[in-house]
């Protein structure tokens, strides 16, 4: 199976828009629900994404309180923040001035 | 205040690091866990899946770091943990720590002590508003009082109000009057005089400098219009502490100074010191009280009478060259404005030629500054040396450290540590040496500094300069720390990490490695000899200048004589009249009669305190013409107290009165210049400009010529005159003694007192240190800089011994081979000596012509030799190369000592 790796700096999107949907989840969720929604094809080095949420702990865009999981085990859950809704946004319309921008300058071809 | 949370969550990570390490560990754990059982329900073998799940995870110590990286403290984390190390690794080589430590204290104490007295005496400004905005009229180096036509350094009273009226570029303009009253006081109520320095100064002396009081008011103009008729004072507020217990009642205390009673109406901010730096009054009091205050000098409303010196603050906007040609203007104007100005042909042309040059004034006036500021600036040049040389030596040590820690690095790097980081440790571990180095420093500068004061005071009461450590001073130290750290610190650390790895893994020591930091270490020895050299040949130089000062022939003999000062004028005397003539007579006549004593007499000066001169006038002269002569004014046993030899005519004797012929003694030089063709015994000329009858004197003897000032001066003109003739408020008094310099000294103020007890003796002291005081600049660059010079070699020598014994251990088994070819002992420790032997010539050959090109710096400084002084040169070339010798010799005989067997198994 082919995968690809994810752009650069659309890490963080990613996560806030999975913790925006789900709302509360650990991080083999979030890396797992990222690779199933997009038919895997966006992989993710898993590991990436616990330095990526330490960041994110810090800018204040999400928090995490530790919980068990299905399975009975003790797992950190994130969730996102006020301040982390905002970022999405950001985010969000920022990824889509560059797509847009990228999309014309492909189709002008 | 997003980023303000942020802090706040950075700084609860930092203090729940524990916790959140483990907390990311469990979290990463269970992912690959998680994954793991995932791939085994896919049907991979559990083997295959935890593999794979560690796979698709990542490196998760590598991530981890990253992790803990997102908090941002790994700066802390690795500063923390690299001054940890260092100071295991500190204790690890106590004798290299203990070796670079006590170089440092040292080196950075010495720069502390040195550069915190430069500081006082040159660049600190005053402690009052904007000092910036002050410009003194002159350049503040006279003092006294002249009636010389259009000087620009001393003006007089009237001078001052008028330029204080019509100038337009001062807001603010003050005088001060140039010399400081030495009065014996009374404080009201007291019985016992005590010593006060009063400073006269006009009433907007506090308003010009934009000082206020602490307790009361300062002194205003109002203090200041009329002559006479002001006595108050505002005191210092050391004085307050110090006489009056800082009693809170203050404004209701009194002074008596002379025959006046002041009321204090004012005590002076603690910082504040007056405007001469190394001068601290106890008192201000307003010129109009000028002929009041002992010695009661007077002159207030004399157009001549130039005695002030005068300073302005610009106002805003104005430049110094404005306020140059405005004040230029006005002083042409004031001076052809007296009505009793002497407008001859003479002084016209010499107030055309006059320019009043303007000189800012923000760090304060110092004749201090005048004799130390050279003196300084090459003590401060000598202790960098100094400290430079510490630091090769430092460098040296950390490099023989790192050859042995060579592994220990190697394998740190093999496992992943990058280069810089690495570096960064090993210059961690150098600035914390730097740094407890210089904690030691500060704490040695801080004792230095007032022994220091204490060597330039000159054995008197120590100068009031204000050396304590301060903030500036200490940020002066940490800047010099830092400097230190990197200087010794980055070429070994640049070194140890440039590694052959595998060569060094491999066998623990790398030949290659080695010979490159041999020739390195090897450097920085011949930079230390080249430095020391320099060092010991200025020691050199400036020892050699003081024992040619102590043997100069001052021309009258300095041994044995006791001198001191008496304050008659304080005790009520009024110069010239008979009670005062009586007075004198009577102390010289008593004290000449005590045993062990020969002869004693009053003087006006005897030697560096300072003269009176005047242009005297030779009948046969042109008009307007003068000869400049200094003049002392003596008691009849003066040439024998100071056994200044008579050449012609004769002494002073007891019938040369007040009322009959008045005569003078002049030196030889003076007879050479006055009456260059014939006897002067017999001639006369006159002493005033004036050309007063009373003051034509008849020249009676001649005398050998003295140094008047200065050690180094030429023979100057000089006459003498008896005090029964020309009236002087005494200072000096002279007694000739044998035996002990203490009972005599007793004696001499038990007779003084038993005359008039009221009588304040200050200054006893020994003729000899009163001309010893006169060079004490000279003395403490020669001191200090012999004790640096040493200091150097002695820093060198440890260099030598450092390198050579690594270098001896090094070729152990080049020597055993050697030895076992059949070369003997001796030649074994000659080989050794003469690595040494050739290091120390480069280092002089390298030395000599450095030395050579900074001693010419310190010309001024020298005494009868030249900078290029062959001497000095040769001389500390030899003790250079014997003393490196001395420290080779320990390594060398180690290498002669070198079994063969042994040497050879090793390899």
């Amino acid at each position: 199976m082919h995968r690809d790796e994810i752009p650069p700096g659309t890490l963080y999107l990613l996560i806030l828009k999975t913790l925006a949907r789900v709302g509360e989840m650990h991080g083999y969720e979030i890396a797992d629900s990222i690779q199933r929604i997009s038919d895997d094809v966006l992989q993710v080095e898993e590991g990436s994404l616990y330095p990526a949420l330490q960041r994110m702990l810090i800018k204040g865009w999400v928090k995490a309180k530790w919980g068990t999981t299905a399975g009975n085990r003790r797992a950190r859950y994130y969730q996102l923040t006020a301040l982390g809704r905002k970022q999405l946004e950001t985010e969000l319309s920022q990824f889509e001035r560059v797509i847009a921008a990228i999309t014309r300058v492909i189709q002008t071809a | 205040m997003d980023w303000l949370s942020e802090l706040l969550r950075r700084l609860w990570m930092l203090t729940r690091r524990r916790r959140f390490d483990a907390d990311l560990e469990e979290e990463m754990r269970l992912h690959v866990e998680l994954r793991q059982q995932d791939q085994i329900q896919a049907g991979v073998t559990p083997q295959d899946a935890r593999y794979a799940a560690s796979r698709r995870f990542g490196n998760t110590t590598l991530l981890m770091e990253k992790s803990h990286m997102a908090w941002g403290w790994e700066w802390l984390e690795s500063f923390l943990q690299d001054t940890a190390y260092g100071g295991r690794a500190m204790l690890r080589s106590p004798a290299l720590t203990i070796v670079a430590l006590l170089s440092l204290a040292l080196g950075i104490g010495a720069n502390t002590a040195i550069f915190g007295l430069l500081d006082a005496v040159m660049l600190r400004t005053l402690p009052v508003k904007d000092p910036a905005q002050l410009i003194l009229l002159g350049k503040g180096n006279a003092s006294g009082i002249t009636d010389d036509f259009a000087r620009t350094q001393l003006y007089s009273y009237p001078f001052y109000r008028q330029m204080q009226g019509e100038n337009q570029v001062f807001s603010d303009t003050a005088a001060i009057f140039s010399m400081t009253n030495g009065v014996h006081g009374y404080v009201g109520g007291r019985t016992e005089s005590e010593p006060m320095n009063v400073q006269l100064v006009s009433g907007t002396y506090f308003s010009t400098l934009g000082v206020r009081t602490v307790v009361g008011r300062t002194l205003n103009d109002a203090d200041d219009n009329s002559e006479g008729d002001h006595p108050v004072a505002v005191i210092s507020y050391a004085w307050w502490k110090r006489s009056l217990a800082r009693d809170p009642n203050v404004l209701n205390r009194t002074l008596k100074l002379g025959a006046t009673t002041y009321n204090i109406v004012g005590v002076a901010p603690p910082e504040f010191f007056g405007t001469k730096v190394g001068e601290a009054p106890d008192m201000w009091v307003p010129l109009s009280m000028v002929k009041a205050v002992p010695p009661n000098f007077g002159g207030y409303k004399d157009n001549f009478s130039e005695s002030l010196l005068i300073m302005g603050r610009l106002k805003p906007g104005v430049s110094i060259d404005e306020a140059s040609s405005n004040v230029n203007l006005l002083f042409r104007q004031i001076l052809l404005g007296f009505p009793d100005a002497k407008l001859s042909q003479e002084n016209l042309q010499k107030l055309n030629k006059t320019k009043v040059p303007l000189t800012p004034m923000a760090t304060g006036l110092s004749s201090l500054r005048r004799q130390f500021s050279e003196p300084l600036q090459i003590l401060m040049a000598v202790v960098a040396l100094v400290l430079l040389i510490a630091c090769a030596n430092i460098a040296n040590l950390l490099l023989a450290r790192s050859t042995a820690r060579s592994r220990e690095l190697a394998v740190r790097q093999a496992l992943g540590a990058r280069r810089t980081r690495i570096i960064r440790q090993l210059l961690t571990e150098s600035l914390l040496l730097a740094l407890v180095g210089g904690v030691f420093g500060v704490a040695l500068a801080s004792v230095a500094n007032r022994l220091l004061l204490r060597m330039v005071s000159g054995g008197l009461d120590p100068i009031p300069l204000d050396v304590s450590i301060d903030t500036r001073l200490l940020l002066f130290t940490l800047a010099v720390t830092f400097a230190t750290a990197l200087i010794f610190g980055a070429v070994p650390a640049f070194r140890a990490t440039r590694l052959q790895l595998t060569d060094t893994l491999k066998a623990g020591r790398s030949p290659q490695g080695a010979s490159g930091k041999n020739a390195l270490a090897k450097a920085l020895v011949i930079s230390q000899v080249a430095l020391s050299l320099v060092l010991m040949v200025g020691a050199g130089l400036f020892l050699r200048s003081l024992v040619n000062l102590n043997n100069v022939d001052t021309g009258f003999n300095k041994e044995n004589v006791l001198r001191l000062n008496i304050d008659s004028s304080s005790a009520g005397y009024t110069a010239g009249e008979p009670r005062d003539l009586a007075l004198f007579q009577q102390i010289e006549e008593r004290v000449s009669a005590l045993p062990n004593v020969k002869a004693a007499s009053f003087s006006a000066f005897t030697f560096h305190e300072g003269t009176w001169d005047s242009g005297v006038v030779v009948p046969g002269m042109k008009i307007d013409e003068h000869i400049d002569v200094n003049h002392n004014v003596v008691g009849t046993g003066y040439l024998a107290t100071m056994q200044i030899p008579l050449l012609a005519g004769r002494n002073f004797s007891p019938s040369d009165t007040s009322t009959s012929q008045r005569i003078v003694i002049i030196s030889e030089h003076t007879a050479k210049t006055l009456f260059p063709r014939d006897n002067p015994i017999g001639r006369h000329y006159n002493l005033g400009p004036d050309n007063k009858p009373e003051d034509d004197v008849t020249v009676i003897g001649v005398v050998k010529d003295v140094k008047l000032d200065d050690l180094a001066e030429e023979p100057v003109n000089l006459d003498y005159m008896p005090y029964t003739q020309r009236p002087w408020d005494f200072g000096d008094f002279e007694v000739r003694y044998t035996g002990d310099f203490a009972p005599v000294a007793a004696a001499v103020q038990r007779t003084v007192h038993s005359i008039d007890r009221n009588l304040p003796i200050t200054r006893v002291t020994t003729l000899d240190e009163q001309v010893a005081r006169s060079f004490t600049d000279q003395r403490v660059v020669a001191q200090l800089s012999a004790f640096f010079g040493l200091l150097a070699v002695f820093l060198s020598c440890i260099g030598i011994y450092g390198v050579m014994s690594y270098v001896v251990t090094r070729r152990t088994n080049e020597i055993g081979i050697r030895m076992a070819l059949g070369a003997g002992r001796p030649k074994m420790l000659w080989m050794v000596l003469r690595e040494i032997l050739i290091l120390v010539s480069i280092g002089v050959v390298i030395g000599v012509p450095v030395t050579l090109a900074g001693d010419r710096v310190v010309s001024n400084m020298l005494f009868g030799l030249k900078p290029t002084d062959p001497v000095t040169l040769v001389s500390a070339t030899v003790i250079l190369l014997i003393v490196a010798a001395i420290a080779g010799y320990l390594p060398a005989r180690r290498a002669s000592l070198v079994d063969p067997m042994v040497a050879l198994r090793y390899e």
